[in-house]
């Protein structure tokens, strides 16, 4: 029971990264992105990589991979953001379909569809992380400093920028901002982030394949942010835990057929985010004055 | 129908000793496919003075700012700020120049206080962040209290634009393009639905604003606002520049008031 929990847990925080990190261009920028699993996958890929070709240290394979993520982003985000909001989602939506295409295909680093097995347990200062606990610490530690970095962010020129782009764009140009740099920047950081997990998520499974990485994922951790509260610190936390707690506490209802389990869970996220839309369009929690932290 | 002539016709304007020219519009022209929403316009904006732009619904007056803001491209002509021409600049660059402006549907940052709403758009230097540290930041928001005070939101800094009442609203959009240090305010109908106290408020700031080197472009339908503050009228029709001059002139002119109240 223990060893669940602390999967669980794992999980849940590094589920509440990325549901963290999608956050910080939907609730702050205004950017929808339907690619955020692209970014975890490349994340992923890369740190076992290094992992299991240079070293397996933290502090190696997390910063490579977090900057192949946001090289990546770039080269999404650059010609994309030129163009208006709906845009950016179809955008997004062809690099998704598209990595999903290369994570299969790429045998040499991403182990195609059979994926990458044998991943080393991550080090940090010579010190292996193996026990479910350690990492445990290791994920908790990691998603706090991802939300004190979004949160000083927030609060910073930089986090007005993005706001005042989010409300008006037109608005913000006229105030003499270049909104592009701006919401580009802001997909550059939220991708090397999300690539944060990524490295998580493949040191704690020791394998990794593109399943975890597909358009499902993306819009699971879209859910996590829409139902938990955009615009929020606290908001995407709360998604995360209650969408990745969903499919335990169903099993736990014996009255529910359970080889449907998954079938009912996908009419729950949809039937919640289209009340949530109806009756607090805000999310579970919703944002303070100032587009604010709560 | 003896109309003042159109376009380029500035020799009929009322220079005022010492005023240079900001900002010239020659010849412009914008076409939405088939409709002519700005035809050959030509006028100056000169500096500390306001200058009024009236004309009907649909008579090109918002279509101007757009233009001259980079908002919209114009299908031809120039649009020539202290000698450097703004042609395929984007909007932010404009700003930046030192051309402000205002929007009729305001376009606050709603889920921003009001305190960030006027922040930010002093924070324009860096992408990341702000030079010039601690001692700037603190100069930023003391700039920002003050504007507060004078524009009467000073109790409401910690509010979000989307709960201001309207008129609250309006000051909020006076207090952000204060924050700039543009040299020349382009104002959409700025004191529109203003009850009198605000109304009184609205044109002591703004006389106030002038009075320190502004330049004004104002779109305005209160007549009582246009007689009050317009050091000049340019009067547009169906996108073209009827009339462009001294208020007296203009407001005196019974073609233009006819054309105006929708009389022809």
């Amino acid at each position: 029971m223990t060893a669940y929990i602390l999967n669980l847990l794992v999980l849940i925080s590094i589920y509440a990264i990325l549901s963290t990190t999608l956050n910080f261009i939907i609730g702050y920028a205004g950017i929808f992105s339907l690619a955020h699993a692209v970014f975890f996958g490349i994340g992923a890929y890369t740190s076992a990589f290094v992992a299991m070709n240079l070293t397996p240290s933290f502090f190696v394979a997390i910063p490579i991979a977090m900057a192949v993520a946001a090289l990546t982003s770039l080269a999404l985000a650059l010609p994309a953001l030129r163009v208006r909001g709906e845009y950016f989602v179809a955008a997004s939506l062809g690099l998704q379909m598209l990595a999903v295409t290369l994570f299969s295909e790429w045998k040499g680093f991403t182990g195609g569809i059979g994926g990458v097995i044998g991943i080393p347990p991550v080090e940090l200062f010579g010190f292996a992380v193996v026990k479910p606990w350690q990492f445990l610490v290791l994920t908790l530690a990691c998603l706090g400093i991802v939300i004190v970095v979004i949160r000083r962010l927030v609060h910073t020129s930089f986090g007005r920028s993005l706001k005042s782009i989010r409300d008006s764009e037109s608005a913000a140009l006229a105030s003499g901002k270049n909104i592009t740099i701006i919401k580009t920047l802001s997909v550059v950081l939220s991708s090397a982030l999300t690539a944060l997990a990524g490295g998580l998520y493949a040191f704690y499974m020791a394998f990794i394949n593109v399943e975890s990485f597909m358009l499902a994922t993306s819009v699971l951790v879209m859910a996590m942010v829409i139902i938990g509260g955009t615009g929020t610190i606290l908001g995407p936390i709360v998604g995360a835990t209650l969408l990745m707690l969903l499919p335990g506490a169903l099993s736990y209802l014996s009255f529910l057929p359970q080889t449907e389990i998954g079938s009912i869970q996908q009419i729950i996220y949809g039937a919640a985010m289209v009340l949530l839309m109806i009756y607090r369009p805000g999310g579970i929690v919703s944002p303070k004055a100032g587009g604010g932290t709560a | 129908m003896n109309m003042p002539h159109v376009a380029h016709n500035t020799a009929t304007a009322q220079p005022v000793a010492g005023q240079e020219t900001l900002l010239k519009v020659r010849n412009l022209q914008m076409d939405f496919g088939g409709l002519k929403a700005i035809q050959d316009v030509s006028m100056d904006l000169r500096s500390g003075i306001v200058t009024t732009l009236v004309g009907p619904n649909g008579a090109g007056k918002t279509t101007l700012f757009n233009m001259i803001t980079g908002h919209l491209k114009p299908t031809s002509g120039e649009v020539d700020w202290m000698g450097d021409s703004l042609l395929g600049m984007p909007p932010w660059k404009i700003a930046r120049k030192g051309i402000a402006r205002t929007f009729q549907d305001l376009r606050l940052f709603t889920h921003m206080t009001v305190e960030e709403n006027v922040l930010t758009v002093m924070e324009q230097e860096g992408w990341l962040w702000q030079s010039g540290g601690v001692s700037a930041k603190v100069a930023r928001r003391e700039k920002v209290a003050s504007i507060l005070e004078r524009t009467g939101l000073k109790d409401k800094a910690g509010v979000r634009a989307v709960d201001l009442a309207y008129a609250e609203r309006k000051f909020l959009s006076m207090a952000r393009i204060m924050a700039t240090d543009a040299r020349l305010w382009l104002l959409d109908e700025p004191a529109s639905g203003l009850d009198p106290n605000s109304y009184g408020l609205f044109l002591e700031l703004l006389r106030s604003e002038v009075a320190n080197g502004i330049t004004v472009c104002i779109i305005e339908h209160n007549l009582d606002i246009v007689v009050n503050i317009s050091d000049r009228i340019a009067f547009l029709d169906q996108g073209r520049l009827l009339a462009d001059g001294a208020p007296d002139e203009i407001l005196n002119n019974p073609e233009l008031a006819a054309i105006y109240f929708g009389e022809r």
